[in-house]
């Protein structure tokens, strides 16, 4: 069970080795095989979560949530997607074309860009990059250009305040991000994931580094646009921001984006603090990727609870905390992080 | 040289946040707001004439539509202004009947009032909360009127019918649980920092401000004006029951948001009482002994009473014939709304929202 | 403490959660409609009298009564509801002298076509010429009975006294 995708991954390249082609084109297909899995498997844990996500309000909020179509609505989603698919694009006149049917084509890049260096299991990248996380801080903060992109090119008040508050919101919360980060990877000296998922053996980052991990869950709800940081959306404010004007698969895109954050965002918390595919107490009957997708669901499910019990902070409100609270109480992990290394080292851990 | 320039924003009248089809054309420099103008008219269907060509039993179904979050209120300043105008006694039972139904559509009423403020502050589960409570005094107006939203209950000289057996278990399971429930939003609304950082201090009114523009109601109260018409000029029998003026301190959006939540407290306390007094007392007649076709002296009255958003008036002018010659509605949520380009001003587009949310308007009453 | 509040909502949501939902799956479960509740009308056709009470009653101008009057007895022969302008407050019923006009429990009164949306209760063909005669010659003659009977048994008084 550990290894099955492993082993899996294996056979087909050795079926195609049989074939006696030149090891580039080898590597080219199994690249290729890993892409359409992630790609297989972000879809449908995206459809998923929608569901997921609505019938965790629903149970909050004292209703059932959907229950119709299939066997406990679970083909919701799918009804409503092919719904937005049959839906005519609708692009409001002095848009900007191009962009405007650009952004919702690019908005799942990013996030499907950082699927390639997540460990999923022990073994399991697809890319080992040993520069790993400094490629999910770079490449994740790629989505801000395109709703910014999504907002000035929708030609309307309220998706262009939207795209406003996109970037402000994105970048103020990027450095929190960082630093938090810096303190693990202070610790373990590699930034790359499955080294630092290895470093968790003994004891996992959330409890070396509460601080950092509190921080990093905050600016990662920031991150993914969710409540309480929803401004971006705010949908009692600015309507629905950047995606005021789509319609049909544009918006549904946008929506599916969301949700491929979130798991992104939840993926890295359980790779960085949560000790990735390792088992705890011993529990290695349960193979490592399915831990790890435990640990991600049970981020997700934080992410929805947070989502349906608060409401939302004030655009100046977010960035104070952003900056003066936030930034100041990473600055200070990292000095404690890195004085306590010295410390330990000096005494000889 | 770098210049900027004023952005106007056309908020409504389809909108999420307000609350019906109110438009605000916002003046804003960057998110902030320079001047606010509140654009109603959206929702009028002249209510106020259609009065006119009807009998004076014809008008009660049409206030029903005025505020119809609390169609009992709205039957029952009407009717009383019939009554004052007629001299009409109404029988002791029918007073109490009206004021439990008027009380539990005050509570209907603000819990539509907390429920859709957390839902413009992005809380969407405080949004179902109260929904779900305001559903139980659904069910149980259904019981009495036979309607949900419009009642048409009340008439002039009583109520249309006594209160059926079925509501009094409803009533009292209701009561008992209902203290609970306003727990419950406590602690996921008010008690919530981040609701507290986006309205306490938003929104400032002043009392010297509140008291000459004529606000009144929660929003009134809020500012720490103690003034309840309930309590200063009692009309039916409320000087009857012991309850308490809630008043809140500073007149931001906190404070006329938690009168809210303390006055709905006090017309739990108020039903309590009310439904004891009922019960102790014999059956007998709900509707006084009036004639089939009204005419009212020649004359005018104007009768005002405490209504869920505030001072809820109505100006009755009869000629002597079964028609009224004139029905004028003076409506808290049209005069409430004079103050928000004062109040909005300098504050952000959120902002904006929590304090359009704070002041509580029904669109069918502002309109009218 | 800073935080006590948001902990404590999430406490109440956790809770909501787990308690049973108020929800009624409404073409599975039927909501029980209580006895007074304003749904579909009815008229119960014998016991109208045709007064007209309800016509006046009514705010809005909804109800739309034809009547024939045979041998001095009205005859009730449309009685349209134009439930599009109806507003569900009752005063129909409530000024029915007769307790003939009342409600259904049947609140689902939406309809695909707009002609289909008047609420027909009384829709019947005038008398033929014919039978009209016929009825009135009935009556008159019945009245001429009994003004005749009243007149022989009235003689008798008189002589009495």
């Amino acid at each position: 069970m550990e290894n099955i995708f492993v082993n899996i991954s294996g056979s087909i390249r050795e079926l195609i080795g049989v074939l006696g082609l030149p090891p580039l084109f080898n590597e080219a297909v199994m690249i290729t095989v890993k892409v359409t899995g992630i790609l297989l498997f972000i879809v449908l844990n995206a459809l998923w979560l929608v569901y997921m996500e609505r019938k965790v309000a629903g149970y909050i909020q004292c209703r059932y949530g959907p229950n119709r179509v299939g066997p406990k609505g679970l083909l919701q989603t799918a009804a409503d997607i092919s719904k937005l698919i049959s839906k005519e694009i609708i692009i409001p006149s002095g848009a900007d074309k191009i962009l405007f049917l650009l952004a919702p084509v690019l908005i799942f890049t990013p996030p499907l860009m950082v699927f390639m260096v997540v460990p999923f299991g022990q073994n399991m990248a697809a890319v080992d990059l040993n520069i790993g996380v400094f490629y999910f801080l770079a490449v994740a903060s790629l989505s801000t250009v395109i709703f910014w992109i999504a907002g000035w090119a929708s030609n309307n008040k309220y998706s262009l305040l939207g795209g406003m508050r996109v970037v402000a919101q994105m970048i103020s919360y990027e450095l929190p991000m960082v630093l938090a980060v810096l303190g693990v990877v202070m610790i373990t000296g590699t930034l790359n994931m499955s080294d630092i998922v290895r470093a968790q053996e003994n004891l996992w980052f959330i409890f070396a580094q509460p601080v950092a991990f509190l921080i990093y869950f905050i600016a990662g709800v920031a991150e993914c646009n969710r409540v309480p940081f929803d401004l971006t959306e705010g949908e009692s404010e600015i309507v629905a921001g950047p995606f005021t004007e789509y319609s049909g698969m544009g918006f549904a895109l946008f929506f599916l984006a969301e949700y491929t954050n979130v798991m992104l965002v939840s993926f890295m918390a359980a790779t960085l603090f949560l000790g990735g595919w390792l088992a705890p107490f011993g529990l290695t009957i349960i193979p490592g990727w399915a831990w790890m997708l435990i640990k991600v669901y049970i981020m997700i499910f934080l992410f929805m609870w947070l989502r349906w019990t608060y409401p939302r902070v004030r655009v100046d409100q977010l960035m104070g905390f952003g900056w003066k609270v936030l930034v100041p109480l990473s600055l200070a992990n990292i000095f404690i992080t890195g004085v306590a290394i010295k410390v330990l080292d000096k005494m000889g851990w | 040289m770098l210049r900027t320039e004023e952005f106007t924003l056309n908020m409504g009248p389809q909108h999420p946040a307000t609350h019906g089809v109110l438009r605000l054309i916002l003046h804003l420099d960057g998110e902030t707001i320079v001047k606010v103008e509140p654009v109603v008219g959206y929702l009028h269907r002249g209510i106020e004439k259609l009065a006119e060509a009807r009998t004076y039993t014809q008008v009660i179904p049409y206030t029903d539509r005025l505020d119809y979050l609390a169609a009992m209120l709205n039957n029952l300043g009407y009717v009383q202004a019939v009554e004052k105008l007629m001299g009409i006694e109404i029988p002791e039972r029918a007073e109490y009947i009206r004021i439990i139904v008027s009380e539990m559509s005050r509570i209907a009423s603000h819990c539509i009032a907390v429920g859709t403020y957390a839902l413009d502050l992005g809380g969407f589960t405080g949004f179902m909360y109260p929904f779900r409570e305001r559903e139980k005094l659904m069910d149980m107006f259904e019981m009495i009127s036979g309607s949900r939203m419009t009642h048409s209950y009340m008439r002039i000289g009583g109520v249309a019918a006594d209160l059926p057996e079925e509501f009094y278990p409803a009533i009292k399971k209701f009561l008992k649980e209902f203290p609970s429930c306003v727990d419950e939003y406590d602690g996921l609304i008010t008690g919530n920092e981040i609701f507290q950082a986006r309205t306490k201090g938003v929104g400032v009114l002043s009392q010297e401000k509140a008291v000459q523009y004529s606000i009144s109601g929660p929003t009134l109260r809020g500012s720490g004006v103690n003034y309840d018409l309930r309590k200063a000029r009692p009309y039916g029998i409320y000087d009857r029951f012991d309850f308490e003026v809630p008043v809140g301190e500073k007149g931001d959006c906190f404070d006329r948001y938690y009168c809210r939540i303390q006055e709905m407290r006090q017309s739990h306390r108020i039903i309590e009482q009310a439904l004891e007094q009922l019960e102790e007392l014999p059956g007998g007649p709900v509707m006084a002994k009036v004639p089939k076709v009204l005419k009212p002296p020649k004359g005018e009255v104007y009768h005002e009473i405490e209504g869920a958003k505030g001072i809820l008036g109505y100006y009755v002018v009869s000629d002597g014939t079964t028609k009224p010659y004139r029905v004028h509605i003076r409506r808290p949520s049209f005069i409430n709304l004079d103050l928000l380009d004062e109040m909005c001003r300098g504050w952000k587009i959120a902002d904006v929202v929590a304090i359009l949310g704070s002041i509580d308007i029904v669109l069918g009453e502002v309109d009218c | 403490m800073f935080g006590s509040g948001l902990l404590k909502g999430l406490a109440i949501t956790w809770k909501e959660m787990l308690t049973p939902k108020v929800t009624i799956q409404y073409p599975d479960e039927i909501y029980s409609l209580p006895d007074r509740f304003h749904g579909r009308f009815k008229l119960d056709k014998d016991a109208c009298i045709s007064c007209g009470m309800c016509v006046r009653a009514c705010p809005n101008n909804v109800i739309k009564m034809e009547t024939e009057t045979v041998a001095r007895k009205k005859r009730l022969l449309k009685y349209v509801m134009d439930i599009k302008y109806c507003l569900f407050c009752g005063f129909c019923v409530e000024s029915c002298p007769k307790n003939a006009l009342g409600y259904e429990k049947d609140f689902e009164l939406a309809q695909y076509k707009l002609d289909k949306v008047p609420l027909v209760l009384v829709d019947e063909e005038p008398l033929p010429p014919e039978e009209k005669e016929r009825l009135e010659a009935e009556a008159a003659q019945k009245i001429a009975a009994a003004k005749a009977k009243k007149e022989a048994s009235g003689g008798k008084d008189k002589g009495g006294e």
